[in-house]
C-alpha cells in the first residue's frame, strides 16, 4: 500500500539531452527508514534525490512523497535537503545561515538545537567563509534539519567530516529515524552502507539491486559489500 | 623565462575560449555591432534642428532674413505663426522659433534690430546652431545700412542662459548611474545564489518562486533607494545640477528605475552560467541603451529605424522622464511624464514576471 511509504519512486526516467541520468528507477522507502543510495560518481544518485524533492521533473514515471505527487510546493515544508555542495551564504555567520533556513521554513525556534547538534553552537558567530570544509558540511546539515523535516534527503553528507563526527552524525540519523523521520542518504563510500536499513545500488541511472545490507551481500555473492556491488554491476554489464 | 611554459599558458587560455562561444561573440561581434550602431546614429542622424520662422515684418528686410534662414545649413527652417510657437516648443516639434517683428525693417533703419528668439532650452547643444544661423542671416542685411546694432531678444522656455551641458546630461545620468550599478550588482549577486548552490536549496524549500524574486527585489531596493538618495543629494547639492522639479518626484523616478534594474538583473542572471558571462551583459544591455535612449543623442535626431528601437527601451522613457522633471519642471499632471512613469513601471513588472517565470530553469 503506497500510503505506508514515505517515498514512492515509480519507473522514473530522466534524460539531459542524449544522456540518460535515470533509466526506469523504481524504489520505495518506508517511513522512519534510513535508505542508502549507493553508487559511483555520476551514477544518478543526485538526480534521483533532486527528482524526489521536485527539483527535477521526470520524463517518465512518477514520484510520490508523503502521499503527494511531486513536484508539490506544500510537501517541501516537510522535506530537508542537504546538497552535495555545502550550499551556504559565505558572507553570513553560521547562526545567520541556519536562522535564514529556519525562517523560510517557519521554524525559528529550532536554530539553537540544530547548532548544538552539529557542534557549532560555540562557533555560531563565525563567518562561514572562514570555516573549514568539515565545519561547512556541519553547518549545511544544520540548515537541512533545522525545521525537523519528516523526510531528510542527504546528498553525500559525510564528505569532509572527520570519523568521530561521522559516527555522531549517524547516531543522530538513527535517532531521527526512530522518531519517525525518513532519511535517504546518498554515498559512494561503501563502509557507510552498513549503517543503512536498506540500500539501493545505482549505476548508469539504473537500480542494480535493492535490499538490506545482508540481502545485497547475498545477491552479490560476497561478504564484502564493495565486492558484492562490483559483482552486481559486472553481472548487469555482461 | 621558458618559452614552452609561457606557451602552455597562452595555449590553455585560447583552449578555454574555444569552448566559450559567448565570450568569443562578445570579443568579435559586439565591437562591430556597437561601432555600426554609433556610425549609423551619427551619420544617419538629421542633425539640423527644426526652427520656426514667424516673419511679421511689414517692410522688406524681414523677408530677406527669413529667406536667408531658410537657406541656412545649420537649421531646418519652417514658416510658422508666432502664436503657435510656444506650443510647438512644448510638444518638441521645434527647438526654437524666431519672430521678426512688424517694425523689423524700421528697427534696421534706426540702427538696432531686435528679432525675438524663443529657445526650447532643454538641450544646450541645439541652441548654438540657431543663434549661428540667425547671426549669419543678419550679416546679409548688414551691407544695407551702416552702424546696425544686433540685439536679439532671447527667451528660454526651459533652462536659461546658465543652463549648461552638465545640467542637460546630469538629469539623465542621475538615473543612468543608479540603473547601471543596481543592474550589475543584482545580476552578479543572483548568479552567486545559483553557483554557490543556495538557490537549489531555496527551490527545495516551501518558498515560492515569486517570494524569492520579490524578497530579492525588496532587499536590493533598500540598497538602491539609499544609493538613489546619495546620488540625488550629491547631484543637487554638490554639482548643483539644474532642477526645476519636485525632488521627491525625481527620487520616485530614480527608485522606479532601480527596481526595474533589479528585476532585469534577476531575469538576465538566468542566462549566465558564471560571473564572467554575467559581466558580458553590460556591453550587450547597457551600451545600446546608453547610445539609443537619448542620454547622449536626442531620440528625435536619430535615424527612423533606430527611433523604433529607442522606443522599446525602458531607459528611453526613464531618461525622458528625468529630463522632463528636472529641466522642464514636469509633474504628474503632465501626460508625457505619466507615459514615462507608466512605461518604466510596466517594464519593471514585465521583468518581475519574466524573472519569476524563468527561475525554475537551470537551478543547478
Amino acid at each position: 500500500m503506497s500510503e505506508t511509504y514515505a517515498v514512492n519512486v515509480d519507473d522514473v526516467s530522466k534524460s539531459f539531452g542524449s544522456f540518460k541520468a535515470l533509466n526506469g528507477v523504481t524504489l520505495r522507502v518506508r517511513q522512519g527508514e534510513i535508505y542508502g543510495l549507493l553508487g559511483p560518481n555520476g551514477a544518478g544518485k543526485t538526480t534521483l534525490i533532486r527528482a524526489i524533492c521536485g527539483l527535477v521533473e521526470a520524463n517518465d514515471g512518477s514520484v510520490t512523497v508523503l502521499g503527494q505527487r511531486m513536484p508539490n510546493v506544500a510537501v517541501l515544508r516537510h522535506i530537508g535537503y542537504m546538497t552535495q555542495q555545502a550550499a551556504l551564504y559565505p558572507g553570513l555567520s553560521v547562526e545567520e545561515n541556519v536562522a535564514f533556513f529556519a525562517a523560510i521554513n517557519s521554524a525559528e525556534a529550532g536554530v539553537k538545537a540544530a547548532l548544538e547538534l552539529v557542534h557549532l553552537y560555540d562557533r555560531r558567530k563565525s563567518v562561514v567563509s572562514t570555516l573549514s570544509g568539515g565545519m561547512r558540511q556541519r553547518c549545511s546539515l544544520a540548515c537541512a534539519l533545522v525545521h525537523r523535516p519528516d523526510l531528510l534527503l542527504l546528498d553525500e553528507p559525510t564528505v569532509g567530516i572527520d570519523p568521530q563526527l561521522r559516527v555522531q552524525f549517524w547516531d543522530y540519523f538513527r535517532q531521527m529515524a526512530a522518531d519517525g523521520t525518513t532519511l535517504i542518504v546518498s554515498s559512494h563510500v561503501m563502509d557507510e552502507a552498513d549503517r543503512c536499513q536498506r540500500l539501493g545500488l545505482i549505476q548508469y541511472g539504473r537500480l542494480l539491486a535493492e535490499g538490506s545490507p545482508a540481502d545485497i551481500r547475498a545477491q552479490g555473492g560476497s561478504p564484502n559489500l564493495e565486492e558484492a556491488f562490483l559483482n552486481l554491476a559486472g553481472r548487469r554489464e555482461s | 623565462m621558458s618559452g614552452r611554459r609561457v606557451g602552455a599558458i597562452t595555449r590553455r587560455l585560447l583552449q578555454g575560449f574555444r569552448r566559450d562561444r559567448r565570450t568569443l561573440a562578445l570579443l568579435f561581434v559586439a565591437p562591430i555591432v556597437i561601432l555600426a550602431l554609433l556610425g549609423y546614429l551619427l551619420r544617419g542622424s538629421s542633425t539640423a534642428p527644426n526652427v520656426g520662422i514667424a516673419n511679421e515684418d511689414t517692410g522688406p528686410l524681414g523677408a530677406v532674413v527669413a529667406g536667408s534662414l531658410h537657406q541656412s545649413s545649420h537649421i531646418d527652417a519652417t514658416d510658422i505663426d508666432a502664436s503657435a510657437g510656444d506650443s510647438k516648443l512644448k510638444d518638441g516639434s521645434l527647438v526654437a522659433y524666431i519672430v521678426l517683428p512688424a517694425n523689423f525693417s524700421q528697427q534696421a533703419q534706426a540702427g538696432t534690430i531686435a528679432p525675438e528668439v524663443h529657445l526650447e532650452g532643454s538641450q544646450p547643444g541645439q541652441d548654438s546652431p540657431v543663434l549661428q544661423a540667425l547671426q549669419q542671416s543678419l550679416i546679409s542685411i548688414a551691407g544695407q545700412g551702416n552702424n546696425i546694432h544686433f540685439a536679439p531678444n532671447i527667451h528660454y522656455l526651459y533652462g536659461g542662459p546658465n543652463f549648461d551641458t552638465l545640467d542637460y546630461f546630469g538629469a539623465a545620468f542621475i538615473g543612468l548611474v543608479v540603473f547601471f550599478l543596481v543592474f550589475v550588482i543584482t545580476i552578479v549577486a543572483f548568479l552567486n545564489e545559483r553557483t554557490q548552490g543556495t538557490l537549489e536549496r531555496l527551490m527545495a524549500s516551501p518558498l515560492r518562486r515569486g517570494e524569492i524574486v520579490v524578497g530579492y527585489m525588496l532587499g536590493f531596493t533598500v540598497l538602491a533607494v539609499i544609493q538613489s538618495i546619495e546620488v540625488l543629494v550629491f547631484s543637487l547639492a554638490v554639482l548643483r545640477i539644474h532642477n526645476e522639479g519636485n525632488v521627491f518626484l525625481i527620487f520616485g523616478m530614480e527608485a522606479l528605475m532601480a527596481i526595474a534594474a533589479v528585476n532585469l538583473g534577476i531575469f538576465l542572471s538566468m542566462f549566465a552560467r558564471s560571473e564572467f558571462q554575467a559581466v558580458q551583459f553590460i556591453p550587450l544591455v547597457i551600451v545600446p541603451q546608453v547610445l539609443l535612449s537619448g542620454v547622449i543623442f536626442p531620440v528625435s535626431s536619430e535615424p527612423g529605424p533606430l527611433q523604433w528601437l529607442s522606443n522599446v527601451l525602458p531607459l528611453t522613457y526613464a531618461v525622458n522622464g528625468m529630463r522632463d522633471i528636472m529641466v522642464k519642471g514636469a509633474d504628474l499632471t503632465w501626460s508625457s511624464l505619466q507615459v514615462d512613469v507608466a512605461v518604466v513601471a510596466g517594464f519593471f513588472l514585465l521583468f518581475l514576471v519574466a524573472g519569476t517565470a524563468t527561475l525554475r530553469r537551470r537551478v543547478a
